[in-house]
């Protein structure tokens, strides 16, 4: 086991390395400093912001020494846009927002979807499996910013015009309690779970009806096992594996936020972060959100690989 | 290639009555944007053009006594603009009418006569009524003012021309959806996005589907280093949370040459979306070089490239058609999230560009922007879903 995981540590050093290249690379091609002060920037101010950033030197040292900043962990650059503010206090701040919507999601999901997964798979081919599948096609042909338009709408603006104003309009609270989180965070995050729930039902579906086409569940069948213990032992026992991949591939996502709603319904996320950094040309903060992200999201692949051989041994042989 | 159409799946494929519709829809939807994009029935400036007063709800115009009122109230000021001026205050008259009545352009809409003197009194009567029945407050809750309200409308809408047979079609057309927030025409705006669509899902689609079906064949088929390569780059490039790559590709691009059309998102989809059909066609290359015909065809002294391109490739066939159709999808909804972040379509409209635009209007319990955008997307992505189903059913029949 140790083996496997640092086989996977090792293999995914160069995909890193290739990453941070590329994401290097693609930011310097437009000159950042030039990007960000626009025409009527003076001499100093430019070199300033350059040499501060090292944009001077050639690119190898350069590279060098974003990769030892990011090994050392070391965010103390500052950010353009807001003076002032380091990077690594940036993303500690940013962090929170994006988790109290996602993690919540993801649970909620997850258990809807695998819900809606079982009952469809339990009635496979009967009217009630057929209208969820049907559902599920028509959810996933709608934009997912329709959705958060209209759920705005109908959530806060005609709630609200009713006298039920359990729900804010945007914005995230100063400070987090259940409350709080109810009145602004709740309604993104149903949102996010009707999207979601469409594609990931679909795939807890596809998932149960394979493993309930396999022999053991003739055998089980054979031996007289009622459908209930059918589906809830055999085979959703079986299931986990796809599911816990699922879930796994999901989890970078934890991280990066919901950009979209996070856009939306103004809350201070990782995603908003990245996206206003972006738009203000805040070189130095696209270029540390960059990293993060890839790095999380390679730690959560190899997490997902090894949990994956935990649970399903024959992997590890390959 | 033709062995490919008498295969068992495509014939299998054939038989899926929903397919064959979803597939006519999709011609349908091409057909449209070939006849926007190539015989340019509706064209850039088309959907930029004032057709009539702000949000007028699409079928049978306004209902809302305020908002008929405001409507009539916008015709007749256009018209007005063509005669008088204002100068510190005062309106005084223009001092060529002619000209200034013939300016005045609402798609289809003009104006009956460019005869000044015929003009002046109708535009001064209406605005004489106009003004007697702004004194009224809340217009809404009178209904006995409806009958004044009429007439101030039949007087005002004989001072635009009556379109021929035509032109009257073209302008039922124009305001059947009704209008945006700057009165442009929403029916136009979401047929020219048809264009913006189509380009889009098959520029990208076709293009990301051909590179990952050439590297992913070629990793599967040479092996070796050939395949660390390509495996490296995929998982390289996967590695970035796709949004956020999208975001940095389309930040490169800005201030470029390229930036006001529709190169950037090209890019950006084709640099990501390659890499799902490399993954699946390698797969399948693996499996397919063990098999005996490709045995023979190497014992038959073919050149390795021979192989791999007339050999091997054309039995992926089916799995470029599937990823095809689900790139498309994803090309059409990425470019909705694009645009609204507004590092997507830049100039004109397109759906992404109407759906985030109509944001403010929903607020306002206007609904007709986001609803044609949707319905238009709608049709097209439910079909390209069913189209995908159809053809991971009929090529995999273990598919569930």
């Amino acid at each position: 086991m140790f083996a496997y995981i640092v086989r996977r540590l090792l293999y995914n050093i160069p995909v890193y390395l290739g990453i941070i290249f590329i994401v290097m690379a693609a930011l310097r091609v437009n000159d950042p400093v030039w990007a960000y002060l626009g025409k009527h920037a003076t001499q100093e101010r430019y070199d300033q912001l350059a040499s501060d950033m090292g944009l001077g030197k050639p690119f190898v040292q350069q590279y060098g020494n974003f990769l030892s900043d990011v090994a050392r962990l070391d965010f103390t650059v500052e950010s353009w846009d807001q003076p002032g503010m380091k990077v690594g206090k940036l993303l500690t701040q940013c962090l929170i927002p994006s988790l109290a919507l996602t993690i919540p999601a993801l649970i909620l999901t997850t258990i809807l979807a695998i819900t809606v997964g079982l009952l469809s798979a339990y009635n496979r081919g009967r009217w009630i499996d057929q209208s969820l599948v049907f559902f599920s096609v028509l959810g996933m042909s709608i934009s997912y910013l329709v959705y958060i338009i209209l759920g705005q709408y109908f959530g806060a603006f005609w709630l609200n015009e009713w006298g039920i104003g359990i729900f804010a309009i945007e914005g995230y609270p100063e400070s987090l309690t259940p409350s709080s989180w109810i009145h602004y965070c709740l309604l993104p995050v149903l949102i996010s779970v009707t999207v979601a729930l469409g594609y990931d039902a679909r795939y807890y579906r596809a998932v149960m009806v394979e493993e309930s086409n396999r022999d053991y569940i003739t055998t089980a069948r054979a031996k007289g096992a009622s459908g209930q213990k059918i589906l809830f032992v055999h085979v959703l026992k079986n299931a986990m594996i796809p599911i816990i991949t699922r879930i796994m591939i999901t989890l970078p996502f934890l991280v990066t936020g919901s950009i979209l709603m996070e856009m939306y319904f103004n809350i201070p996320g990782m995603g908003r972060q990245l996206i206003l950094a972006i738009n203000a040309k805040d070189f130095p903060v696209i270029q540390v959100f960059t990293a993060i992200f890839a790095a999380l999201f390679i730690l959560t692949n190899i997490m997902t690989d090894v949990l994956y051989a935990i649970f399903d041994p024959r992997v590890r042989l390959q | 290639m033709t062995g490919f159409f008498q295969s068992r799946g495509v014939r299998r494929f054939r038989r899926n009555k929903l397919a064959m519709v979803s597939l006519t829809i999709i011609m349908g939807y091409v057909l449209v944007g070939v006849l926007v994009g190539v015989f340019g029935l509706y064209s850039l400036d088309d959907t930029l053009e004032r057709v009539g007063p702000a949000n007028v709800p699409g079928f049978f115009g306004s209902q809302n006594l305020e908002k008929r009122f405001e409507d009539v109230d916008f015709y007749l000021k256009q018209t007005e603009r063509g005669l008088y001026r204002r100068q510190a205050g005062q309106i005084i008259d223009r001092r060529d009418p002619k000209s200034g009545l013939e300016e005045v352009i609402l798609g289809a809409f003009r104006a009956a006569s460019t005869d000044a003197t015929v003009v002046r009194p109708q535009v001064d009567s209406a605005v004489a009524d106009f003004e007697q029945l702004e004194q009224n407050e809340d217009i809404s809750a009178r209904p006995d003012l409806l009958p004044e309200l009429e007439a101030l409308e039949r007087n005002v809408g004989s001072l635009y021309a009556t379109p021929g047979f035509a032109g009257g079609f073209k302008r039922w057309f124009e305001m059947i959806l009704g209008t945006d927030r700057q009165g442009r025409s929403i029916a136009v705006r979401g047929i020219y996005s048809i264009k913006v669509a189509m380009l889009v899902g098959f520029i990208t689609a076709i293009i990301s589907v051909l590179l990952g079906a050439l590297l992913g064949a070629a990793a599967g088929f040479y092996g070796g280093w050939v395949d660390h390569l390509v495996i490296w780059l995929y998982s390289t490039l996967s590695s970035i949370p796709n949004l956020v790559l999208l975001t940095v590709l389309a930040y490169m691009f800005t201030g470029s040459a390229f930036d006001g059309t529709l190169i950037p998102l090209y890019c950006a989809f084709c640099l990501t979306f390659w890499i799902g059909p490399c993954r699946v066609i390698r797969g399948e290359t693996l499996k397919l070089r063990e098999l005996e015909y490709v045995q023979a065809a190497t014992a038959m002294g073919y050149p390795r490239m021979y192989i791999l391109l007339w050999h091997v490739l054309p039995n992926t066939m089916h799995l470029m058609f599937i990823n095809f159709s689900l790139l498309f999808i994803g090309a059409i909804k990425s470019e909705v999230i694009l645009s609204f972040l507004g590092l997507g379509v830049k100039s004109g409209p397109s759906w992404g560009i109407m759906i985030s635009q109509s944001g403010q209007e929903v607020i306002n319990g206007f609904f007709w922007q986001i609803g044609t955008a949707t319905v238009f997307m709608f049709g097209l992505v439910l079909a390209f879903n069913i189209l995908s189903d159809a053809l991971q059913d009929a090529f995999d029949p273990k598919h569930v």
